[in-house]
Order: C-alpha cells, then structure tokens, then sequence
C-alpha cells in the first residue's frame, strides 16, 4: 500500500489533476469567453519556475512561495493582456503563443537563473509524513482542483458567466448594452492566467526537479486538444478531454501495455499520433466534443434548472 | 426649440472614408424630450451618423457634448461602453443577437449592474433574478414571445429583443436605426405606443432613423432631414414634408 501512496501512480494521479485543472482554465478563457490563449502553458510554467527559484534561491517558505508565484503570474497576464486582448481572437493566438516561445527560450538560455535544459531541484514537500506524503499532496491538489470545477460549475450560472458569454458572441453589442469588455476580458484573463501560475506552484514539489520541457509549447497542444476532444463549452469538456488523451496515453499506455525499452521512444512518439488521431475520429463524428451535443451547438447554459429550483 | 433644451450638441463632426466625405456637419442640436426623426436617402450617412454619437466609430474629428442632470460631459473622447453607462444607447439596424443566451439572458445581462458582474460574485445569480423578475416580465407580457426560455428564432424577435435590451438599460437618449424594419404591422404599432409613453412618462428622448415615412410624419415632433453627410433641413414634420429640397432628393415629385 505505502509503495502505490508514493510511487508512480501517485505522481501520475497527481498530474492528472493539475492537467484537468489547466484544462478548465482553458475552457473558462476559451469556452466561455473566447480568448484563444495559445500560451497557457507558459503561465503555468511560470508559477512553476517563480515558485522554484524563490524556494530554492531565496529560500521563502511553500506558503508565501505559492501565493508569490500566483501574483507574479498574474501581474505577466495583466501586462500582457493589456496590450493583446483589443485585438481579434487570430491575433490573441498568435501573440500569446509568440509570448510562450519568448519565455520558454529565456528560461532555457538563461542558465545563470534556471540552470537551463539541465533543470532545476530537488523541490522538497512542504511537510513529510514520511510514505504518506505525496499522498497528502495528492489530496491537497484535488481538494483545489474541485474547487476550481466548483467555481467554473457556479460561474455558468452567475451574471459574471452571462457576461463572458456575451463578449464570446458579440462583443459589439456587449459594448453597446454599456458593459465594459475590454477591462472584464484582462480582469478575467489575468484571474485565470493567475490561477494556472498557482496550479504551476503546486505541480512543482510532484514533477521535484523541473525542466523547460514542461512549460513548452507541447503542453499547451495537449490541453487544447483535450479541451476540444472533450468539448470546449462544456464544464467537464476538459476533464474528459485531459481522461482521455492524457490520462488513455500518457498514463495508461505507458503502464499497463508491456514494451520493451529499447522501443520505449516509439511509444513517446505514438502518443502524438494517436492524440491526433482521436482527435481527427472526434471531430469528424462529434464536433462540437465528446460531450458537447451532436450538431453544433451554442447554448451551455442550463436556465431550466433554475427555473425548477424557484418554481 | 431653445438649444439648451436638447441633450446632444455635435460640433464640426467630420467622417470620411477612403477620402468620401459621409458625414460633415457644422452644428447640430438634437434630443427634444420627445421624438425626433432623421430621414434621407440611402448613403446619406444616418447610420454612420449615429455610429459617430454613440463613438461605434472614431471621427476624423469634432466634439459631441452631452448635457444630463444639468452637467455638460464632452463625450468625444468616451468609449462606446461609457457613452452607454452615460444614457445614451442605440438599437442596431442590421440584427445583433448572442448566440447562446436565451431571451430571458439576453433580458438579465443587459439589467446587471456592474454590482453583479464581478469574477468573485458568482452567488448573485438569484439576487438579480429577484430584482429583475418583475420588470422583465412586464416586457414579456407586453411583446408576446414563442418561448422566453429558448433563443431568440425570428428575425422579429431578435428586432424586438434588441429594442428591449435597450429600454432596460433606462437611457435618456435613445437612437433606434430603423427600429421597424422586418417587424410585422402589429408589433410596429406596439413599439411605436411604447416609444410614446417613454417619453411622456420618463423624459427619454428617441432619435428614429427610418425609410418608413408614413411613421416619421405619424410620431415625430421634430424631423431632420440628412442628404450627402450633411443635415439640409430640420423643423416639424408638417414643414419638412413639403419642403422642395426634401421632396425633390428624396421623395420624388409624385409622392408629394
């Protein structure tokens, strides 16, 4: 028992989680208010680095640390939201992804500061319960995963939503109705962008040794493809899509088929066909997601529900 | 008509595109308490007129003042979403819609304050749909909707929608850019009693744009006739109607 609480599973699970809480982040910035955020992986990289360099070179305790990332994080998306969110939604992509390859360079020729491809670490827990402590991680990462679908879930219901939705659709007319778009799209983004450098904060003690790898523009890939495999309107879009493309390939390809080592790599590069290939069949046969409806469809608001609960 | 009883002064608004002028005009006054009317001819620049108050669109340049609660605000250099917090808003001619929200969505969105849409304040949802209730039903009530739970199907509906988005946001300066085209008679006579009692009972002022004459001459107090960017001619519906230039650009001799 104490070998599956603080082996590989664990470390896997543990992904798992902050992956799926990256992928709502996306389907709030994407799904609900149409921001193609094509670098999120780099804020959460950067939670993850900020957390790193302040721990290790500053020694700054894990609390502190984490909230210091999540600010720093926060403070990136605001200034560089202020200068692209104006602009169209092809623009918005090619900027934040531009952004994405600027820092991922910077942080691996930067070897002074980040040790460069070589990675930096060990991240120590910030608490040992000897076997049981990656577990207790493990529960602390879902407790703030659930929140965040809690809060994603709520905010489809919220005038907040509504409002998301509606600069999504028309933002024109969004304006017109005297709603101040541009300013709640940079509030927003810098809110979620924030949130995803707080999830790189917490992946950073599991991965214990970090790479730029893995803030690179890869990750970002993924989690797109696993937002639209599962549905970029939908709440759960990303935490299927993430179950099914990261959690199908990375996970349980890699430990329960039996492959010999020397053809290790092949599986490695298998995992990016067979991403694209899921992707093509879902696309093709569900458009709009695995569980978006199966026309294209545009209402994710579920206004008969409340209606029950006040009848 | 004193100009300091309106509410919107324009001054030397000029707009060009690709080097046409499509609006340029030296003075205006307009925003009776009442309802106003602007015609002319298609290209005249009426639409483009309005995009310029509501700044939809930049001008080339000039100042357009609003005067609210005895306060004179230079509104030129406003974004179009504050232009709108200010009172003034506008329907739109071509039919603006969103998608995913359904009637009664589109009706609370345009009733939440900036109070409700705050990225922390996602417990508010039954607040506003208890503030809220009573004054959009009165809408529904008033416009017979197919089903005010689902999405806006009709272009009339979506025509409808837009003018009651409008009339939520409770502006003092209303510009409708064509208000009743694609609506069928009976809907037109109910926005039409609508805009009257507005502006009876709340002081609103209503600019229509509209090719729809018979309903200019019917509603409006004061008409201002627009042709080649510029305002040629404005006074009461009576005069306007029998002016030579009016009749000759754009009535043609026959209809007078």
């Amino acid at each position: 028992m104490g070998q599956i609480l603080s082996g590989y599973y664990i470390y896997m699970f543990s992904l798992l989680l902050v992956f799926i809480a990256l992928a709502t982040i996306l389907h709030l910035q994407f799904g609900v208010t149409g921001i193609a955020n094509f670098g999120l992986s780099i804020f959460w990289g950067f939670g993850m680095y900020a957390f790193a360099l302040l721990v290790l070179k500053l020694n700054i305790p894990f609390v502190l640390a984490v909230i210091l990332a999540t600010v720093l994080t926060g403070i990136i998306a605001l200034v560089l939201g202020r200068f692209i969110l104006n602009l169209d939604s092809q623009s918005v992509l090619v900027a934040t992804l531009a952004f994405l390859v600027i820092i991922e360079v910077l942080i691996t020729q930067e070897k002074w500061l980040t040790n460069g491809v070589m990675g930096i670490g060990p991240i120590p827990f910030p608490f040992d319960f000897g076997v049981y402590t990656k577990f207790v991680y493990f529960l602390i990462i879902l407790l703030f995963t659930v929140a965040l679908m809690l809060y994603a879930g709520k905010l489809h219901s919220a005038p907040y939503g509504r409002l998301l939705l509606s600069i999504q659709d028309n933002e024109p007319l969004a304006q017109s109705l005297g709603k101040p778009t541009f300013r709640q799209k940079i509030i927003f983004f810098t809110f979620t962008c924030a949130l995803a450098g707080f999830f790189g904060a917490m992946a950073a003690p599991v991965y214990n040794f970090l790479f730029p790898k893995y803030l690179g523009a890869e990750v970002t890939f993924t989690l797109w493809i696993a937002l639209i495999l599962g549905s970029r309107k939908r709440l759960f879009g990303g935490l299927v899509g993430v179950l099914v493309t990261v959690g199908l390939f990375d996970v349980l390809l890699e430990t329960v088929v039996p492959i010999p080592e020397q053809n290790a790599v092949i599986l490695y590069n298998a995992k990016y066909f067979l991403y694209g290939l899921t992707l093509v069949l879902v696309l093709m046969f569900r458009p709009s997601g695995i569980l978006g409806d199966k026309k294209r469809s545009i209402n994710i608001r579920n206004t008969s529900k409340l209606e029950k609960k006040e009848g | 008509m004193k100009l300091q009883e309106k509410k919107l002064h324009l001054k030397n608004i000029m707009k060009s595109f690709g080097g046409r002028k499509v609006v340029d005009i030296k003075e205006l006054a307009i925003g009776i308490d009442g309802i106003e009317g602007l015609i002319g001819p298609n290209g005249a620049g009426k639409t483009t007129l309005i995009n310029l108050i509501t700044h939809k669109l930049r001008m080339d340049h000039g100042q357009v003042f609003y005067y609210s609660n005895g306060k004179e605000i230079d509104i030129s250099k406003k974004s179009f979403d504050e232009i709108a917090r200010l009172g003034m808003v506008r329907t739109n001619q071509v039919i603006q819609d969103f998608q995913s929200l359904t009637i009664k969505d589109s009706l609370l969105l345009s009733l939440a304050t900036p109070r409700y849409e705050r990225f922390y304040s996602i417990f508010s949802e039954k607040k506003l749909r208890k503030s809220a209730e009573q004054e959009i039903e009165k809408y529904l009530d008033y416009f017979h909707f197919e089903n005010p739970d689902g999405h806006a199907l009709s272009a009339g509906e979506k025509k409808l929608l837009d003018i009651i988005r409008c009339l939520l946001l409770k502006p003092k300066v209303l510009l409708m850019d064509e208000p009743t085209s694609g609506l069928p008679q009976n809907q037109t006579d109910l926005v039409i009693a609508l805009m009257r009692k507005k502006t009876r009972e709340e002081g609103m002022s209503i600019l229509i744009v509209e090719h729809n004459l018979d309903l200019i001459w019917g509603v409006s107090e004061n008409v201002y006739f627009m042709a080649e960017g510029e305002i040629l001619i404005e006074g009461p519906p009576d005069e306007v109607r029998k002016n030579k230039t009016v009749v000759k650009k754009y009535m043609g001799e026959g209809d007078a």
